[in-house]
């Protein structure tokens, strides 16, 4: 078994064989787990959270981190709702500007917070979170404590209008989970995501502009919240502060749960899938089998040490802060 | 003049600068009634930035501060009909061990203490609404008088609070400087490997400091839930960013090793007449956060040390 059963496949396959554990444990528990019903509820849950968790997961895989999705899903929650009731309230309207608007503003936070990280030089998870609290206040001062409503039935047919017992937002969710894999996989900004992640030294030593990556790299964060945000209205039909709250929670153990490592270089937009759904699966599944909610956050919070002490290797970490 | 040279003056400065303009605004803020509410006010969110203190001192971040101390309002609330007093020694148990484990995932388990601390805070805030109910708690108003009542009173015209505040910066200025944990604390925070070479156990000094952090949160919670005479999983929310505003503005980098829980003191005072000087200009509340927010950038950009990191991720 030694030789078969090595540490790199064990890590490799690890989230994937946890998720299938998960379903057939809560599928034996529960019988009504396993129904059509209540995987598209685990659908509708997830699509959000993929979305914000697909943005971070570049950032992790260059090695740094961004905590201020909850901010930026806020802004562009609020941004959206408001351009969107302004501009006529319907998606058969003008008012479907809304929706590239919401987009270029996810795009514009993250460019200032890469750059407040790589101009400032200040370490990413301290630059984004107080980027996040600068986002969460400005999103406060723009509705003043407000709920804004979007009632559009073609807007909200993200969630009401279902193809094959899935509403709409799984598939929007999973075409930019395709696209993900596309900037991942085929683009130039997607390998280099991977070569800051494995070494910046090397990166920088073979001609790459290590700082343009990063900034890139947040900007496209910050567009994937802007998804996150619009399906997180589209799911509830409200716009407000409290839009983005929890994101950053979430989305960070998803990514870690799903199997890329915390040093970069490692993992990718479907361990990111795996992981989203691990989270949302133990979230419904101790909801269905009738264990109440708030043990939730004390499970995910065990469960993210446990993947990231699982995908550290010891031997190449010398100490940590 | 060079700005390395001022640098270790700045936060001082900043306050007095603060408190002179707010002053020429409104010369009602000087009046030492209102200082003296404002000081008393801000403590409960000082010894939490005490605790921040010690793990940023190291290089580390605490970022389940604000559960802890949520969750101990809601011990505080559950354990006063029972066990009393010894409701204090609970909860100041209940934050040592939670930091304890932050620290220990923190070093032992080679987690990122940005990260360590977030799933700490998020099994804090579990226990908290899983002991809640989820609803919010309210404290008996004469149990509360007869127990903690001290904590909240007043003599000649000083508010007990500040008291304790006071004896809790004295206590940690202490141990900060009198002691070989202080001193091992600084050389962790100044240069890990080095500190690891002269052979300290820096494994037990990290773990230490984040148990430390942890503890003084649940007094922070202790006391805000007397404060308020209640406990919920949420009533200490909105206390982290300031926590760390306080931090980092009294010139305590994020890259550790310099710095203390006297910059702490300057630093959470920087934070106070901030806050009230929005009250005097008449800026709205919902703009303080994204105010503070600012402040923190411009605070960590302006303190960090940039010698000791050699890639910024």
């Amino acid at each position: 078994m030694g030789t078969v059963l090595t540490r790199e496949l064990l890590v490799k396959w690890a989230p994937l064989i946890v998720l299938i554990v998960l379903i057939l444990f809560f599928a034996a528990m529960e019988p009504r787990f396993f129904s059509m019903r209540n995987f598209a509820r685990i659908g509708i849950s997830s699509a959000p959270a993929l979305m914000v968790a697909i943005g971070v997961t570049f950032i992790i895989i260059m090695g740094s981190i961004d905590l201020s999705m909850e901010g930026t899903v806020s802004v562009c929650a609020v941004i959206f709702a408001f351009a969107f009731i302004a501009w006529g309230g319907t998606l058969a309207s003008v008012a479907w500007l809304a929706l590239p608007l919401a987009l270029v503003v996810g795009g514009i936070v993250g460019l200032i917070n890469g750059l407040v990280h790589v101009k400032l030089k200040i370490p990413s998870f301290m630059a984004s979170l107080a980027m996040g609290f600068v986002g969460t206040g400005f999103a406060l001062l723009l509705t003043g404590g407000d709920r804004i409503r979007v009632e559009d039935e073609l807007f909200r047919g993200l969630l009401t209008t279902r193809w094959f017992g899935f509403p709409i937002m799984c598939y929007v969710a999973v075409a930019f989970l395709l696209i993900a894999w596309f900037i991942q996989t085929r683009t130039t900004l997607g390998r280099n995501f991977y070569a800051v992640g494995g070494g910046e030294d090397l990166a920088h030593a073979s001609g790459l502009n290590v700082n343009r990556v990063r900034v890139m790299g947040f900007a496209l964060a910050g567009v994937f919240y802007a998804v996150g945000a619009l399906l997180a209205v589209g799911r509830i039909g409200i716009a407000e502060t409290a839009t983005g709250s929890n994101f950053m929670f979430v989305s960070i153990t998803s990514v870690v749960v799903g199997g890329t490592a915390l040093w970069g270089g490692i993992g990718g937009v479907w361990n990111t899938l795996i992981g989203v759904l691990i989270v949302n699966v133990i979230n419904n599944g101790m909801v269905v089998i009738g264990l109440p909610g708030y043990v939730q956050d004390g499970v995910l919070g065990a469960l993210v040490i446990a993947a990231v002490v699982l995908s550290t290797d010891r031997k190449s970490v010398t100490f940590v802060k | 003049m060079d700005f390395e040279r001022i640098k270790p003056h700045l936060p001082w400065i900043t306050l007095l600068a603060l408190v002179v303009i707010v002053g020429i605004a409104d010369a009602n803020f000087l009046r030492p009634q209102n200082l003296i509410a404002m000081a008393a006010d801000i403590v409960p969110l000082f010894i939490m930035a005490l605790g921040m203190t010690f793990a940023i001192y190291i290089g580390g971040i605490d970022l389940s501060a604000q559960s802890v101390a949520n969750m101990t309002t809601v011990v505080a609330t559950i354990a006063l009909p029972t066990y009393g007093v010894g409701t204090a020694l609970i909860c100041i148990l209940a934050g040592f061990v939670l930091g304890g484990l932050s620290g220990y995932v923190t070093t032992k388990l080679f987690v990122p203490s940005f990260i360590s601390t977030l799933a700490i805070g998020g099994i804090a805030f579990s226990t908290a609404q899983w002991l809640s109910g989820q609803r919010a708690l309210f404290m008996d108003a004469t149990l509360r008088d007869n127990t903690f009542g001290w904590m909240t009173g007043n003599t000649a015209g000083i508010p007990h609070e500040i008291f304790i505040g006071a004896f809790l910066v004295l206590a940690t200025y202490f141990l900060q400087s009198r002691t070989t944990f202080g001193r091992a604390l600084k050389a962790v925070g100044a240069g890990e490997p080095a500190a690891v070479a002269s052979g300290l156990n820096v494994t037990r000094i990290k773990i230490m400091a984040f148990a430390l952090s942890g503890l003084l949160a649940a007094i922070a919670g202790l006391l805000f839930s007397v404060k308020l005479s209640g406990g919920s999983p949420t009533l200490a929310n909105g206390f982290l960013l300031p926590a760390i505003v306080a931090v980092l503005v009294g010139g305590t980098p994020l890259t550790g090793g310099v710095g203390g829980v006297i910059n702490t003191l300057i630093g959470t005072l920087i934070v106070a007449v901030i806050r009230s000087s929005m009250l005097y200009f008449e800026i709205d509340a919902t703009k303080q956060q994204m105010v503070f927010g600012l402040v923190l950038i411009a605070a960590i950009a302006l303190t960090i040390d940039r010698t000791k990191l050699r890639v910024v991720k």
